[in-house]
């Protein structure tokens, strides 16, 4: 009954408006003595919201299938074929949206933005990989992220970097994540989604400056495999650090490491270990020193970090839409034939107070001073991280990819010699 | 070496890729040009020799929104806005301010001193006291009162959303309607495709309606003739631009009339032939997309328009 | 010593997966749950309602683009930025609020000398918009949409001297819906906004109703 009478009245409101708006809005039209009819204004569909389902259905089935692929079959050449399936369809089907590298950004905004409803399919996006990632690697990236399928296509001559490069460039990912996490928290742009070099591939059209971006990317990855996956994928971070984790993960030997060293040069993605034989174990001393210093280290250079940020945070805000146009309220640019800027000219006749816009500005000032504070912060954590793996000794006896930066694309498989008794 | 070189200049593209991404998101301004930019200025600035005239006053009301703009006989002026009339003398003091509950969007004062008030679909009579004095009979769920005079025992009004002007005696009894469609007498029937329809007494005692979609002035008798008519569709100063106007007009002398424009804002004056003669107030002196400007003539042939964007009532003398 | 491992591995896999259940959880829960939706005009599928019975408000719609043409200024980005050329965003004729004048402000050129359907009267660069004869004194404009580039000057021009029956929207038969739309961001007015896929038209002065879905 309730129910019955909060449609009445919602009925009744939309009613209402309808009549108010009629008079202002639609003017009653000529009446026409000629028998025309008036023909109605076509408006296409777009697609159909059951297609989404669909999408994430293909999603956890690739995930699945090469999941299975990988961990039971361990079998390169199904694993290719599925990565162009995926290209296929997540690519040139889909047109490669949304993704999940993408759905960082919607999620972060989701989390920040209450009013913001999250479609199911980006949160699935995001999750399911991950979940993956948590049990069996990153057999996402393998063969289901049409990404990494464009770049692994094209890895003809793939070079070996050195470990010391590949750390460097490692560092590129965490700050894109990090800066793609502050502006999409604060609802200021996607920036993913705004330098995917690719989108202009799948979708066969695009701006001159995208194909090109696209193509140098390309072009990169005939010498450096993946490079996009190494050095810029935010979402590869997040792969990472989950699959390090892993309940399973590829290995690159059936059974036990003869050491052949075969498969040694095998991986274009410089992702496989060799072995540390311990020649001269350290004392605890020097371990006991090298921890503390590391414990010391870290605080200090978040501290450093979140204090540089801070100092950053409005050239930072600057892009925010709402900043901006503040910043051009208080300093109106005078160009010659250009008065004012198209952003003053909607505010102009959007009719609203210069104060709002100041106080819109303000809170989102502050939410980049926090926000540029945990950025700060975090690359300084990065750092920390990235000095300490490079000062601490690992012990490996065997060859074994890198749980965190291997892919998952079963190549060094075949290179070992070493096969399970039938 | 040559493995070198290969990795050296990849890694140098790839770092280029990100400097442009850097600079692409925190160096670049939008652009702020519009290459499909729509042209107006060149009519707007028009041709300026004949603006003979200058402002000379200009004063706030203390309503919202204003509609309307009349003057009575003692050259008081009366400004119909968002739930009231505020009445000023013709310095542009305030007199009186009539709180009238629903928003007039035309206005009209009878030699009594009652106020004729176009309000939707009716006609609502007010004193200057604040009384309500009649609320006549509703003309159509479609109508739209835009405009309203009164000529000794007549009251004309014009509704746009019907497309018709009625003709009232003082009490509110329906005469006739005129400018229905009829190829009988050649009565074209009014095209008004929005909210502006305004009609007119001129000081002989006719009645004149404006035809916007026409872009044209009609001069009907009181039963509905149709006498003569003038029109003048052009963008150029010399016509009415658009696909309706003028939107509004005021009688000057007896035989001039002063005419507003929407679209390009401007005020200008014709004689009863549909010579142009002057311009009043051209474009630049409007915030562009301004609509409504009403007009009214005063004893001293000041002309009053209505600036609805700004809000002001802005009064017009011969330079 | 592998023991250990493992039982840090399992700790940390778990901490992880529970991470990611709770964010799940809390997106779901918000969008299930929530405090008053603001009624207005249109739905924004603002999730605020629990209550609410509008077939637009259920839970995880899709959304797409779409732009508000009372907001829109006319800039010309929406023909240069879109990732489609082109655009995406095209005119759309509201015929129902079309005054089918004959001086029409979106077809002709505002220093147009006599009415005419030649090249050189035409304000529309790409000459998209057709003019036919109805009966006297009216017109009838019609958009053909592979012409128009979405550049919003016939849009202005129909604002200025119309009735605003001209209004530029995202035609969904074109637009990819990007994650983050490219004009979006940089549009002056904010006039972009992500809308319910089920009623994807934001135009004035017409309910649009969009065909039976398949
Ligand atoms: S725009 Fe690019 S990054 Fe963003 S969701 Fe689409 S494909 Fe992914
Ligand atoms: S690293 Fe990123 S881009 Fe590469 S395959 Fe994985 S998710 Fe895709
Ligand atoms: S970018 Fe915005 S203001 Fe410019 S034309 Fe498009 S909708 Fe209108
Ligand atoms: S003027 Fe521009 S927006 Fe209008 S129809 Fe032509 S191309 Fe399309
Ligand atoms: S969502 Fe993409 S395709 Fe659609 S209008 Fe925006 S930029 Fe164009």
């Amino acid at each position: 009954m309730k129910k019955t009478l909060a449609i009445v009245f919602l009925v009744f409101l939309f009613a209402v408006q309808f009549m108010n708006s009629y008079a202002i809005q639609r003017f009653p039209k000529p009446e026409f003595e000629s028998g025309y009819v008036q023909p109605e204004t076509l408006l296409p569909n777009p697609r159909a919201e059951m297609l989404a389902i669909l999408d994430i259905a293909v999603l956890i089935i690739s995930l699945s299938v090469v999941s299975w692929l990988v961990i039971k079959k361990r079998n390169r050449n199904a694993v290719f074929w599925m990565s162009v399936f995926a290209l296929a369809y997540f690519g040139f089907y889909r047109e490669g949206c949304v993704c999940s590298i993408g759905s960082i950004q919607n999620v972060t905004l989701a989390i920040f933005d209450t009013s913001y409803l999250i479609p199911l399919s980006a949160i699935i996006f995001f999750m399911a990989p991950l979940v993956y990632t948590a049990f069996f690697g990153r057999t996402f990236c393998a063969a289901v992220c049409p990404f990494g399928a464009i770049q692994d296509l094209v890895a003809f001559s793939p070079q070996k970097l050195g470990s010391r490069l590949n750390a460097v460039l490692g560092v590129i990912p965490y700050i894109y994540l990090g800066l793609a996490v502050l502006y999409a928290a604060t609802g200021t742009d996607f920036i993913i989604c705004r330098y995917d070099p690719f989108v202009g591939i799948w979708r066969l059209d695009a701006s001159f400056g995208m194909f090109i971006f696209g193509g140098i990317l390309l072009v990169v990855g005939i010498f450096i495999a993946r490079p996009y996956c190494r050095f810029l994928c935010p979402y590869g971070v997040l792969l990472n650090w989950t699959s390090r984790f892993s309940r399973k993960h590829i290995t690159i030997t059936p059974a036990e490491c003869i050491q052949c060293r075969l498969c040694e040069n095998s991986c274009p993605y410089d992702a496989i270990e060799m072995p540390v034989t311990t020649k001269n174990p350290e004392d605890k001393g020097t371990m006991a020193r090298k921890l503390i210093f590391i414990t010391i280290l870290i605080p200090i250079l978040m501290l450093a970090g979140g204090w540089v940020g801070s100092r950053l945070h409005e050239p930072l805000a600057s892009v925010n839409a709402k900043v901006r146009l503040a910043k051009q309220i208080l300093n109106p640019v005078t160009e010659k034939n250009q008065p004012e800027t198209f952003e003053i000219e909607a505010f102009k006749s959007a009719g609203k107070q210069q104060s709002q816009a100041f106080a819109e500005a303000s809170v989102v000032l502050h939410k980049f001073y926090i926000g540029s504070w945990i950025l700060g912060g975090f690359i300084g954590l990065v750092f920390g991280g990235l000095i300490a793996g490079r000062m601490m000794t690992k012990h490996r006896t065997d060859y074994t990819p890198n749980k965190g930066t291997c892919l998952s694309c079963v190549r060094c498989v075949d290179y070992c010699p070493v096969k399970l008794p039938k | 070496m040559k493995q070198k070189i290969i990795i050296i200049s990849a890694i140098i593209l790839l770092l280029t890729l990100v400097a442009f991404m850097v600079k692409d998101f925190f160096f670049s301004k939008p652009d702020n040009t519009n290459p499909y930019k729509f042209e107006l200025d060149d009519l707007r600035k028009g041709d300026t020799a004949k603006a003979v005239f200058t402002e000379t006053l200009q004063f706030k009301t203390g309503l919202e929104e204003i509609h309307g703009i009349a003057i009575d006989l003692e050259n008081q002026i009366y400004v119909a806005g968002k739930e009231g009339v505020e009445i000023f003398n013709s310095a542009g003091k305030t007199l009186y301010k009539i709180n009238t509950r629903s928003t007039p969007q035309s206005i009209s004062v009878n030699g009594n001193g009652y106020i004729l008030l176009g309000i939707q679909d009716h006609i609502e009579i007010w004193n200057r006291d604040g009384k309500q004095i009649a609320r006549w009979n509703s003309c159509g769920p479609e109508a739209v009162i835009t405009s309203i005079a009164v000529q000794g025992n007549n009251v004309f009004a014009a509704d746009a959303g019907q497309k018709v002007v009625y003709r009232y005696d003082k009490q509110g009894k329906l005469l006739n309607k005129i400018g229905l469609k009829d190829p009988a007498t050649s009565v074209p029937g009014f095209i008004i495709p929005s909210p502006y329809f305004d009609l007119g007494i001129s000081k002989d005692g006719n009645l004149w309606v404006v035809n916007p979609g026409r872009h044209s002035f009609e001069k009907y008798t009181f039963d509905g003739a149709l006498l003569i008519s003038w029109s003048k569709a052009s963008m150029a100063m010399e016509g009415f631009c658009g696909c309706c106007n003028p939107s509004n007009f005021a009688f000057l002398n007896d035989s001039l009339f002063v005419t507003s424009e929407k679209g390009i804002e401007r005020v200008k004056i014709y004689n009863t032939d549909g010579t142009f003669m002057a311009i009043v107030a051209t474009p630049y002196q409007f915030e562009a997309g301004t609509k409504g400007l009403d007009l009214a003539v005063d004893k001293q042939n000041r002309i009053l328009v209505l600036d609805p964007v700004k809000k002001l009532i802005r009064i017009f003398q011969q330079k | 010593m592998q023991n250990r491992r493992d039982f840090l591995n399992m700790l940390c896999r778990g901490s992880i997966l529970t991470g990611l259940a709770a964010t799940t959880g809390i997106l779901v829960y918000r969008s299930v749950k929530g405090g008053n939706c603001e009624l207005g005009s249109s739905c924004t599928n603002c999730g605020k309602s629990d209550s609410c019975d509008l077939p637009e408000a259920s839970l995880f719609r899709q959304t797409v683009w779409q732009l508000d043409p009372s907001k829109c200024i006319q800039c010309g980005r929406c023909a240069e930025n879109c990732v489609m050329s082109p655009s995406a965003v095209k005119v759309t004729h509201v015929y129902a609020m079309c005054g089918y004048c004959d001086l029409c402000g979106g077809y002709l050129k505002p220093d147009t000398k006599n009415i005419s359907t030649a090249a050189e009267n035409q304000l529309c660069p790409t000459a998209a918009i057709k003019r036919k004869f109805v009966e006297d004194p009216f017109y009838q404009y019609t958009i053909d949409e592979p012409l128009c580039i979405g550049c919003a000057k016939c849009v202005k021009g129909c604002g200025a001297f119309g009735n605003g029956s001209l209004q530029l929207q995202v035609r969904h038969d074109r637009c990819v819906n990007c994650n983050e739309c490219a004009i979006a961001r940089d549009c002056p007015a904010d006039a972009f906004s992500r809308v319910p896929a089920n009623k994807p038209y934001l135009l004035q002065g017409i309910e649009a109703k969009p065909e039976e879905r398949i």
